[in-house]
C-alpha cells in the first residue's frame, strides 16, 4: 500500500500475532473500500442523514489543527498536537507525491463533512465550538464507518508525528520519544537517507 | 518499443542469476569464487550498510524496500464457504513482497538460524500420509546437505553454541565458528523457568556476527534487528556476506533495477536468453551458458509460468502442471505476555528494560511430538524474543480499546504512557510445518497486471487443519514458559494465516518429472541449463525459518552447476 496506513500489528520478527491479524486485515479491507468509495464522490457522509458536502473547501488547515488539538491535547506534562508539530507533519503527508491520492482526498473531504455536521448540529463552525461540543460532534462522526475511518486516520498520523524521526517534520528534538521514555535506534537517518530520497537510488 | 537493442553476443556470461537473495547470492558467490563470469539481475535497488538506518518510517511504514502496490501487486485467493474469493493486494493492503533489493529479504531477516533435522527429509516415511496433504520425502537426505550447512556457518557467519539435546542435528564440526551474540538479562529468566518446567532451553544460533569478519563489523546491539537493514554488516545477508565478496573478484556483476519478465527457450526446450526491463523500462536481453532463478518462491513460479516457449506452451517446466504447486509457508503462532516494570522488583525491572542484546533462546523438545492424544507426529520448535521496539507500531495499537472503539484525547495519552513507558512485551514464536495441499499454489492472475503489463501472481491459500493442531500444542508450551517467568496476561495464539516472509515450495525437487519440477540437483527436469536456487525446491518446509537451508542448498546447487561444466 502506498502509504501503508494500517501496518502490520506490532511487528514480530517472523510471524504476525494471529489475534491482531484478523482485525488488521478486516480493517485494511474495510478502510480501502471506504477510501475508494468516498474519494470517488459517492454519497459517503459522516452524518447518517443530512446535506451533501458543500462549498466549505477553502483553507482546511485551521479545522484540521483544531481536530488534531482535540484528539491529542497539549498538557502540562505531555506534548500535544501543537508541540509535536502535528499539522506540519500532516501537511507533509498530504503533499507526499508518493502518497495515496485516495487517502489524501479522503482526509480533505472529511474536513467538509465535519464542518457540515458541525453547522447542522450547532449552527456554527467546528473551530468555534467549545471542547464539549467538539467532543459531541466527533462522537457522532465516529458513529458512521466513514467517519470512524477518518478519525482513525488522523490518529494514525498523529502517532507518526509524535514518534517518527524528527527529519520528517514532527517530533521536534525527539519530544515524543522523551515523553514516552523511548530510546531510538542508531544510527538515526540523515536527510539523504530518508524515505523519498532513498527511492532515487 | 524496440526489443533487444543492446543484445550482447551469446554467452557473455557463464551464468545469469535472476534474484540476489539467499539463493541467487549463494550461487553467484560459489561460481564467481570458482572463476566463472556471473551476472546477477535484481529488480530492486542496491543499498549498502551506509543507507540502512533505524528509521521506522523508511523501514517499516512506507514502501522503500518493496514495490509500491499500485505498480506491482498480487491476488490472494481464500476460501469463502465453498467458493474462493480473490482479492488484489492493492485493495486489501495485505503485502506479499519481502525485500526487493540487492540481497533480497535476507537484508531484513532476524537471522534466527536453524538447520533442518534428518527427520525433515523423510516426513512421509517417518509419519505416514496425512489426508488432504501432499507430504513426500525429499530426494536427498540430511547427510547430503550437512557439509553445506557447515560451510554456511563459516562463510555467512553463524554465531551460537552447541549444546547436546535429543534432537540435535548431526554435525561435522564440534561448534559454531562464532561465539553467541551478547545475551539479554531476561534470557536467564527463561532458563530458570524452563528448568522448573523440565524443558531444555537452548542457545539460539544467529546469522549475526559476534566478532568482525573481513570488511564486516560485528553486531553493535542497537536493539533493532528484524525488519531493518543492518548498518554494521553483522547480519549475514546475501549482500553483505556473499555478493560483496563475489563482486570483489571482478567476475560478478550485479545489475539492480532489472525486472526479469521472461526466460526465452529454444526449439529443444533449453533456455536461450533472459529478458528484462531496465530502470527506464526498456527491454533488455542477456545470454549465458547456465541460467539460475531465485526470485523467492512466489515470483519464481510466476516467472516460470510466464516463460512460455515452443516446447513449454504452459510455462517453463510446466509440462505436467507442477509449477506453482505445493506452495508452503511456516505454520505456528506467537504466544506473548507483558513484562510490567512496576510489578517487578527493582533489579528485574532494570533487567527487563535493557535494550540491545538478544534473548537467543530456543526450545526443540517437541520437534517430534509423542503424545497420548496426538500420537507420534512431527512437531516444531519455539524461539523467544522481546517485543519489537518499533514505537509507532506500539502507539498505533493503543488507538483502540479492548472493544475496538477509538480512543483519543487524554485517555489515549494515558494509554501510551502506561504501555510504552511502563511495560514491554515478550514473545514466544512457534514454528511448525505448513502442510502442502492441492489448493495451495501460485498461478497467473489473468486480469491483474503489473506496471509493465505482465500478469501478476495469483496465490491460493489452503492451510491444512493439522497445522493448527501442531501450532497450538507448541504455542501452549511456549505460553507456560512465559507465565512461569513472570509475564502477565499471557495469550496463546495460533493462526492458519500465512506469514508472507516465510514462503517456500512451488517448484518441488524430486525424481519423478510428473510429480516435481526440478531434479534432485535443482535442475529443471528436461531443461539441463536451468536451475532454481531459492526455497521453491522444498517439497515440505520443515518447522524452522528457511534461510539457512536456502543458503546451504544454493551452495550445493552451485557445486552441481560446476560439476556439470559451464
Amino acid at each position: 500500500m502506498p502509504s501503508q496506513p494500517l501496518p502490520l500489528p506490532a511487528n514480530t520478527h517472523h510471524l504476525t500475532l494471529p489475534d491482531e491479524l484478523a482485525a488488521w486485515r478486516q480493517g485494511l479491507l474495510t478502510r480501502r473500500r471506504f477510501l475508494l468509495a468516498s474519494a470517488g464522490g459517492l454519497a459517503a457522509l459522516f452524518a447518517p442523514i443530512g446535506a451533501s458536502a458543500g462549498a466549505n473547501t477553502g483553507n482546511p488547515w485551521p479545522l484540521l489543527a483544531a481536530v488534531q488539538a482535540h484528539l491529542f491535547p497539549s498538557e502540562i506534562d505531555a506534548p500535544g498536537a501543537e508541540e509535536i508539530h502535528a499539522l506540519a507533519y500532516l501537511q507533509g503527508v498530504l503533499g507526499d507525491p508518493r502518497g495515496d491520492r485516495d487517502e489524501q482526498r479522503f482526509l480533505l473531504k472529511g474536513v467538509d463533512w465535519l464542518e457540515d455536521l458541525s453547522r447542522q448540529r450547532h449552527k456554527t463552525s467546528f473551530i468555534k465550538l467549545d471542547p464539549t461540543h467538539r467532543e459531541q460532534v466527533l462522537r457522532e462522526v465516529v458513529s458512521t464507518p466513514e467517519g470512524e475511518n477518518w478519525v482513525a486516520t488522523l490518529l494514525f498520523y498523529l502517532c507518526e508525528a509524535l514518534l517518527a524521526d524528527p527529519i520528517y517534520g514532527g517530533n521536534p528534538n525527539g519530544i515524543g520519544w522523551a515523553w514516552l521514555a523511548h530510546q531510538p535506534g542508531f544510527p538515526r537517518p540523515l536527510q539523504d537517507q530518508r524515505y523519498g530520497v532513498l527511492h532515487e537510488r | 518499443m524496440v526489443c533487444c537493442m543492446n543484445a550482447k553476443p551469446d554467452n557473455e556470461f557463464d551464468a545469469v542469476i535472476v534474484g540476489s537473495g539467499a539463493g541467487g547470492g549463494a550461487v553467484a558467490w560459489r561460481l564467481a569464487m570458482a572463476g566463472k563470469r556471473v551476472l546477477v539481475l535484481e529488480k530492486g535497488p542496491w543499498f549498502s550498510e551506509a543507507d540502512f538506518t533505524k528509521d521506522e518510517l523508511a523501514c517499516c511504514r512506507r514502501s522503500v524496500y518493496t514495490p509500491d502496490l499500485r505498480d506491482e501487486q498480487h491476488v490472494i485467493e481464500e476460501r469463502e464457504g465453498r467458493a474462493w474469493s480473490a482479492t488484489p493486494t492493492l485493495e486489501s493492503g495485505w503485502d506479499f513482497w519481502n525485500g526487493n533489493v540487492v540481497g533480497g529479504s535476507s537484508n531484513f531477516m532476524s537471522g534466527f538460524f536453524h538447520r533442518l533435522k534428518p527427520v525433515d527429509f523423510r516426513l512421509r516415511s517417518e509419519f505416514g500420509p496425512i489426508k488432504g496433504a501432499n507430504v513426500v520425502d525429499w530426494p536427498i537426505d540430511y547427510d547430503t546437505l550437512e557439509p553445506y550447512y557447515a560451510e554456511v556457518e563459516r562463510v555467512v557467519g553463524v554465531s551460537g553454541r552447541v549444546v547436546p539435546h535429543a534432537f540435535l542435528e548431526p554435525r561435522s564440526t564440534p561448534d559454531f565458528p562464532y561465539p553467541p551474540t551478547a545475551e539479554h538479562p531476561v534470557s536467564a529468566w527463561i532458563d530458570t523457568a524452563c528448568a522448573q518446567l523440565g524443558y531444555q532451553a537452548l542457545p539460539l544460533p544467529r546469522a549475526i556476527l559476534s566478532q568482525p569478519k573481513g570488511q564486516r563489523r560485528s553486531c553493535e546491539y542497537a536493539g533493532y534487528c528484524g525488519s531493518y537493514g543492518c548498518s554494521t554488516g553483522a547480519k549475514g545477508s546475501s549482500r553483505a556476506a556473499l555478493l560483496d565478496d563475489a563482486v570483489a573478484t571482478g567476475r560478478c556483476e550485479v545489475r539492480p533495477h532489472s525486472q526479469v519478465f521472461r526466460l526465452a527457450s529454444d526449439a529443444k526446450g533449453r533456455v536461450k536468453a533472459v529478458e528484462y526491463f531496465d530502470r527506464d523500462s526498456r527491454r533488455q536481453r542477456v545470454t549465458a551458458k547456465v541460467y539460475v532463478v531465485g526470485c523467492q518462491a512466489i515470483e519464481t513460479s510466476r516467472l516460470l509460468l510466464a516463460s512460455t516457449g515452443p516446447r513449454h506452451p504452459r510455462g517453463l517446466g510446466n509440462r505436467y502442471g507442477q509449477v506453482g504447486r505445493n506452495l508452503v509457508f511456516s505454520a505456528g503462532g506467537v504466544s506473548h505476555g507483558r513484562l510490567v516494570f512496576g510489578e517487578l522488583d527493582a533489579e528485574r525491572a532494570a533487567q527487563a528494560r535493557v535494550v540491545g542484546p538478544f534473548l537467543n533462546r530456543t526450545l526443540h523438545d517437541w520437534y517430534v511430538i509423542d503424545d497420548p492424544k496426538l500420537g507420534r507426529i512431527k512437531g516444531g520448535l519455539l524461539d523467544f524474543l522481546m517485543g519489537h521496539p518499533n514505537v509507532i507500531s506500539r502507539a498505533l495499537a493503543e488507538r483502540r480499546d479492548d472493544d475496538g472503539n477509538l480512543v483519543w484525547g487524554s485517555a489515549f495519552k494515558r494509554r501510551l504512557e502506561t504501555t510504552i513507558r511502563g511495560e514491554r512485551r515478550i514473545d514466544c514464536e512457534s514454528f511448525a510445518d505448513w502442510l502442502p495441499t492441492d489448493n495451495g499454489f501460485v498461478a497467473l492472475a489473468a486480469g491483474v497486471k503489473d506496471k509493465w503489463g505482465r500478469p501478476v501472481a495469483r496465490i491460493r491459500l489452503a492451510p491444512h487443519p493439522h497445522d493448527l493442531k501442531v501450532g497450538r500444542y507448541l504455542s501452549e508450551r511456549g505460553a507456560k514458559v512465559l507465565q512461569t517467568l513472570g509475564a502477565k496476561d499471557v495469550v496463546v495464539s495460533v493462526s492458519d494465516s500465512p506469514p508472507p516472509n516465510l514462503v517456500a515450495g512451488g517448484c518441488r525437487f524430486g525424481r519423478d518429472p510428473r510429480a516435481s519440477v526440478l531434479d534432485p540437483d535443482c535442475r529443471m527436469h528436461g531443461v539441463d541449463n536451468l536451475f532454481v536456487a531459492d526455497a521453491s525446491f522444498m517439497p515440505t518446509g520443515g518447522s524452522v525459518p528457511y534461510t539457512w537451508t536456502i543458503y546451504a542448498n544454493a551452495l550445493r546447487v552451485g557445486d552441481r552447476i560446476l560439476a556439470q561444466g559451464v
